[in-house]
Parts: C-alpha cells; sequence; structure tokens
C-alpha cells in the first residue's frame, strides 16, 4: 500500500496535464481540416494536403521557438524532415493537378520524401540520446534488438520482392529505400518508447504522430498497388502532421527530455511485449513462410536470429554487470557507514573526556580558591572575636564581609559549570516549605537590620506539601531574599508571603526598591545580566543569583516569574508543584 | 590537662592546621599534628587519639585513604574521624562518607560548628 502511495506522490507532478490552448486549437483546426479533406475533389486535395503539412511544420517552428535554446535542435530537425515531406506532396500534387499523372519512379519527389526521414530520425534520436547513462544505453540495446527484427521482418517481405522486380536499377532503388526508412523511423520509435524520456503530453502526441505515420507506410507497403490518392489511408499522415505539430506547441514547461529517474521504464509491459515480438519474430516468420508455402528464407531468419540473440547476450551482461556494480557499492556505503559509525563513536568518547576534564578543572578551581579563603575567614574570626577596638572591629567585619562574599562567588561559579555539564540532579525529598523559608528570614535577618529594611512574612495555615532539595530551596529563598534586601532603599521593607493555589505552593517576595524596566525584566534570568541601575550604582553581584534561582525552580518542575513597576519595587513570584495534586 | 580529649588533625596547609589546632587547643582538647597522610596515619596508631580532624587533599596519602587504613585496622577502627575539606561537590562528600567518616565539614568552616561537631562526636563515644 505504502509504495503505491509514494509511486502515486513522486508520479503526480507528471501526470497528464491538460492540453495548453494553443495545441488544443491546432489539433481542433488540424482535424476539422483533415474532415474537410474527405469531402474535396482531389485538386483540392492535392492543395490542403500541402496547407495542413505546412501547419504543421509552423507550428513545429513556433513551438521550438519557446523551448529552451539548447532543446532547440530536434525540433527544428523535425520542422526540416516534414517540410521535405510537405515539398515532395507538393511536387506529386503539381503532377497529378498540372500534368494529370502520377510522378515517375523514381522523380525529385522521392528524393524530398526520401531525404525527410533520416531528419526526422535523427531528431527523435537526439531527444532521447542526449538523456544517456546505463537507462540509455539499455534502450538503445533494446532498440537495435527490435530493429534487427524489423529489419529483418521489412526485408522478407518488402524488399527482397522489389530486389528481384524488373525494374530499372533506379527506380528498384527507390522502391527498397521507402521500407528501409520505415525500419529507421521505426527503430527511432521504439527508442522513443523504451528510452528515459519523461512520459509529458508532448511525449504521447509525438508517440502517436510517429505510430500513425509508420502504420500509414506500412499499410501502404503492403497496399501499394492498390492506393489511391485522396482514399482514407491519407488520415494517418494527414493526422500525424497535425500531432507533430501539436507536440511541438506543448508549452516548454513539460519539455519532452525533461529527465525522470522515477519513469525511467525498466521492465514495463510495453517494453517487455516489444521485445519479445522482437524475439518471437524470426520463428513466428519461418511458421508462416511454411505454413503459407512460400518460399522459406531460413538464411537471412537465422542470421536475424543470430543478431538478435548475440544483442540479447550483450543485454543481459549489462545487466548483471549493473547489478554487480549496485552490489559493490552497496557494500562500500556499508562499510563506510560502519566506518563513520566507529568515528561518531570515538568523537563522543572524546567528549565525555573533555568533560570530565572540564568538571575536574572546575571542582580544583573551586578547590583551590576556597583554601586561602578558610585561612582569611578563620584568622578574621579569631582576630574579631579578640579586638576590644570598636573601630578595628568595624575594620576585620569589613573583610569578613568580603571573604563571604568572595565564596559566594566561587560557590555559584561551581553551581553553574556543573548545572552546564548536566551534573545538577536534584535529590527529592518531601520539605517543609514554611520551615525552609523561616529558616532563610532569620538567617538575612542582621542584614535587612542593618541596612534598615522592615522583614515581614505574611504566612498561610495550609502550604501545599511539595517535595524537592531542602538545601537547594533555601539557597533560592536565600537569593530572593539577599536580592530584595540589597534593591530596597533604608526605610523600606520587604514582604514574603507564603499560599497556594491549583495544586501549587506560591511563595512572593516584594521589596518597595528601584524597581526593573520592561526590557531588563526580559533579560532578568539569563547567565551573567546586570541591570543598569547596578552596573551605575556599582552593586556588587556576578548576575549568577537569578539564573541560578531559574535553574532551581525549574529542576523542582515549578516556574518563576517577575512584576515590577520602575521605581515602584518589584515582585517575584515562585510557584512549585505540590505532590498531592 | 592530660586528661582532656586527643584530638589528631592533619592538614597540608599548615596556616589551615595551626588555626583548627589553635580552635581546640582553645577549646580545652590536647591537639597532635600531623603534615601528611601518612604521619597522620603513624600517630593515629602510635597515640590512640579520641577523634581525628582530617584534610582530604594530602600528599602521600589523603584523608579518605588514611580513613579506609583505620577502619581497616582492628586496633583504630573506633577512631572518630572528621573530614575537613575544600572539595564540596556531593560526590566528593558522598566518597568520604562511604570510606567511613563520622563527618564531613567544608571549607572555610566556623570555629564554632568545628568544636560542637568534636563535642558531639566525643558524646557519642563515651555514651
Amino acid at each position: 500500500v505504502t509504495s503505491t502511495f509514494l509511486t502515486q506522490r513522486i508520479r503526480a507532478p507528471l501526470r497528464r496535464q491538460p492540453l495548453a490552448v494553443p495545441t488544443v486549437a491546432y489539433l481542433v483546426g488540424g482535424w476539422a481540416a483533415i474532415g474537410i479533406y474527405f469531402a474535396l475533389s482531389s485538386h483540392e486535395q492535392s492543395v490542403l494536403f500541402v496547407v495542413i503539412g505546412l501547419s504543421a511544420v509552423t507550428a513545429i517552428l513556433v513551438g521550438a521557438g519557446h523551448q529552451p535554446k539548447i532543446s532547440r535542435l530536434p525540433w527544428y530537425l523535425f520542422a526540416a524532415g516534414i517540410l521535405c515531406q510537405v515539398i515532395a506532396d507538393a511536387i506529386t500534387g503539381y503532377y497529378e493537378i498540372h500534368l494529370n499523372r502520377e510522378p515517375p519512379l523514381p522523380s525529385a519527389a522521392d528524393v524530398f520524401y526520401l531525404s525527410g526521414y533520416p531528419l526526422l530520425v535523427l531528431g527523435i534520436v537526439l531527444l532521447v540520446r542526449r538523456l544517456g547513462g546505463q537507462a540509455g544505453r539499455a534502450a538503445f540495446l533494446d532498440t537495435i534488438i527490435v530493429a534487427i527484427a524489423v529489419a529483418t521482418v521489412q526485408w522478407i517481405f518488402f524488399v527482397e520482392a522489389y530486389v528481384r522486380e524488373s525494374l530499372p536499377l533506379d527506380a528498384r532503388i527507390a522502391d527498397m529505400a521507402y521500407p528501409s526508412m520505415d525500419v529507421l523511423l521505426l527503430v527511432a520509435f521504439s527508442q522513443l518508447l523504451v528510452g528515459p524520456a519523461g512520459r509529458t503530453t508532448a511525449y504521447r502526441l509525438l508517440v502517436l504522430s510517429v505510430a500513425l505515420w509508420l502504420i500509414g507506410d506500412e499499410i501502404y507497403g503492403l497496399t501499394s498497388s492498390t492506393y489511391v490518392a485522396g482514399g482514407p489511408l491519407d488520415i494517418c499522415w494527414l493526422g500525424s502532421y497535425v500531432l507533430w505539430g501539436a507536440a511541438a506547441l506543448e508549452p516548454a514547461g513539460t519539455p519532452l527530455e525533461f529527465y525522470d529517474r522515477r519513469t525511467i521504464p525498466r521492465l514495463t509491459p510495453a517494453r517487455l511485449t516489444l521485445l519479445a515480438s522482437s524475439l518471437l519474430a524470426m520463428p513466428a516468420v519461418l511458421v508462416i513462410e511454411r505454413v503459407e508455402h512460400h518460399h522459406v528464407h531460413s538464411l537471412v531468419a537465422a542470421a536475424g536470429g543470430a543478431g538478435i540473440g548475440v544483442l540479447v547476450l550483450f543485454r543481459l551482461v549489462d545487466l548483471v554487470r549493473t547489478v554487480e556494480g549496485a552490489r559493490a557499492s552497496e557494500r562500500v556505503a556499508l562499510r563506510e557507514a560502519e566506518l563513520s559509525q566507529r568515528q561518531l563513536e570515538e568523537q563522543n568518547d572524546r567528549l565525555r573526556e573533555v568533560d570530565r576534564l572540564k568538571d575536574e578543572f572546575v571542582s580544583s578551581i573551586s578547590h583551590e580558591l576556597r583554601t586561602p579563603l578558610t585561612s582569611i575567614s578563620g584568622y578574621i574570626e579569631l582576630l574579631s572575636e579578640e579586638e576590644q577596638d570598636p573601630e578595628k572591629r568595624e575594620h576585620l567585619a569589613v573583610v569578613e564581609r568580603n571573604a563571604t562574599r568572595l565564596l559566594g562567588l566561587v560557590s555559584d561559579m561551581l553551581f553553574t559549570a556543573r548545572m552546564q555539564s548536566g551534573q545538577f540532579n536534584l535529590h527529592s525529598s518531601p520539605v517543609d516549605l514554611r520551615a525552609v523559608v523561616q529558616e532563610i528570614v532569620e538567617s538575612v535577618r542582621p542584614e535587612a537590620e542593618a541596612a534598615d529594611v522592615d522583614l515581614r512574612v505574611h504566612d498561610v495555615e495550609s502550604i501545599p506539601r511539595i517535595e524537592g532539595e531542602r538545601d537547594r530551596l533555601a539557597q533560592l529563598f536565600d537569593n530572593l531574599l539577599s536580592n530584595a534586601i540589597k534593591f530596597t532603599p533604608r526605610g523600606g521593607q520587604v514582604d514574603i508571603s507564603l499560599g497556594g493555589s491549583n495544586g501549587k505552593a506560591v511563595i512572593e517576595v516584594t521589596d518597595t526598591g528601584i524597581g526593573i524596566s520592561e526590557e531588563e525584566r526580559s533579560h532578568l534570568f539569563e547567565r551573567f545580566f546586570r541591570t543598569q541601575v547596578v552596573l551605575d550604582r556599582q552593586i556588587p553581584g556576578t548576575g549568577l543569583g537569578l539564573y541560578i534561582s531559574k535553574a532551581i525552580v525549574d529542576a523542582h518542575g515549578g516556574q518563576i516569574a517577575v512584576r515590577s513597576v520602575e521605581g515602584g519595587g518589584t515582585t517575584f513570584i515562585v510557584e512549585l508543584p505540590s505532590v498531592g495534586s | 590537662m592530660s586528661d582532656a580529649p586527643l584530638i589528631l588533625c592533619a592538614d597540608d596547609d599548615e596556616d589551615i592546621l595551626a588555626l583548627v589546632a589553635l580552635r581546640l587547643e582553645r577549646a580545652g582538647f590536647r591537639v597532635v599534628r600531623a603534615t601528611d597522610g601518612e604521619r597522620a596515619l603513624e600517630l593515629a596508631r602510635e597515640l590512640r587519639p579520641d577523634v581525628a580532624v582530617l584534610d582530604v587533599m594530602m600528599p602521600r596519602l589523603t584523608g579518605v585513604e588514611v580513613i579506609r587504613a583505620l577502619r581497616s585496622d582492628e586496633s583504630t577502627r573506633g577512631l572518630r574521624t572528621i573530614l575537613l575539606s575544600a572539595r564540596v561537590q556531593e560526590s566528593d562528600i558522598g566518597r568520604g562518607l562511604d570510606a567511613g567518616a563520622d563527618a564531613y565539614l567544608a571549607k572555610p568552616f566556623r570555629a564554632p560548628e568545628l568544636v560542637a561537631l568534636v563535642q558531639q562526636l566525643l558524646a557519642e563515644e563515651s555514651a
């Protein structure tokens, strides 16, 4: 089912399209003229025959003008070939109208008739051969097979008879030339049928046209003794003219040589039929001759059969080589795929190793920074305990505060580095959110008092139960509360409210600080982002606090948002999913 | 004074070692010092201290290796140990506790915290 669907999808663009308006107009006009043809007198018929032929030449030239330059040559050859036919028709007509007899054999008409064929054949071959490739070679071999079969049959049934005729040599040559030219045209026709030409509307019209022409010629060959000009057989050649012109008028959007790999006929029923009839032609001829008690052309048939056999062998060799080639390139592709798979794995290993080294590096940098900080903090603590002088105690407090800040920086950077290398895994367990918030509020209270900021907690009775990592949540609230205190002017206040809504625990931290502009709010949770106010007032910080806060909230499956009026305070809202919901 | 509990302190950073020792001495303990892991192990076997406060990143033997060695020896198995380290990643802490440390304290540390921890371990031991 799938493959049918795909085939239809792929072929859709090449499906039969409605005929272009000029094509339809020409077809209607042409076939109307053919209809009129049979109602006319013999002389008028000769004139109309030439007129229809000339209209086809004109249509082909017009159509060729719309083709891209590179594709025009075959169509010019068609125009020239049909023009030769028309000239020959005109000469024949001249004989019939003015001299009131058929042209002699051979005449100038035969020269033009016969020289038209190679031009048409060359045009078709050029049209198809340009496509090349293995498919083109296969089509060429198939064509030769068909050609040998047809040529042998033509020889046995048509040409050989003329050889034995008791006519002058030039007349005999002319008589033999027609069936031979038909062989050429038939070769071109089968090339067209089995070749890789796109199955466009123009293609279909051209195939029909050549087919009509060949049918006309073959029927004429069989019934030449009883042929009367102006009879029903003329419909073949006139129809061929009109169809050929219509094919040329089909727009260049569907050029005949549009090469489409997907529509290369591989072993289509038409191709199989053509090849099978070629292979069966020789035995059939022999059987017919035997049954009809004719002279049996065993030698000719044997030669034809042998030729066909050799070509079939070539064709088989070609097919087998193609299959072997495909298998070989399949093996190569498989090896290449395996190789790149291995390379990818090696690259992955290297990347993992680089990642590990980076973590190791960050970890050891952190260790190296913390070690001297241990001495600094430890001895400052010792000194401040012993120092009695208030001024010196104040100075020591400054050093201690800054050592603590440095430690905070080291921790934040280590945390950020671990987060980026994906090592940040939450160790979840039930957390008493109220207790965590209370603990942090108490730990930042000295800070708030020093900054003369009023710290208020608004609690509700039931906060949804949540699960998470206690230390990380403490870090989150410490960040939010420290920020709020830092950005609130003296005499201001910071409100912390705890509550729940829609199965979520909601914590809001509101300050009466300087506020954040809308533009800056959108960058607030980015790594290393710092607001202009912070930069202007040289407020210390790394720009990592809110980035880390958001990462912690994200890891808990929650959401963090900010609401602010410039100059009118800021509120951070944290929502954490509760376990019961 | 000789009745006071004996604390073994080991750290390759002499400033930190001096600080830790000073804090513990001021809290009333006797202190013996080592500046590498091997020496710390020797002293632990020789003097049978009540608690060992060990740095992790030390030359020759790391604090974690010292604890493993202590735990594998019948005579020192019961020694209470604290790892005091600037390595603060969860994996480091996990490794230390797995090796058998009784507590893990991050550097920089607060003096009251360290002293309280030592006292707590001593109380557990005598209990």
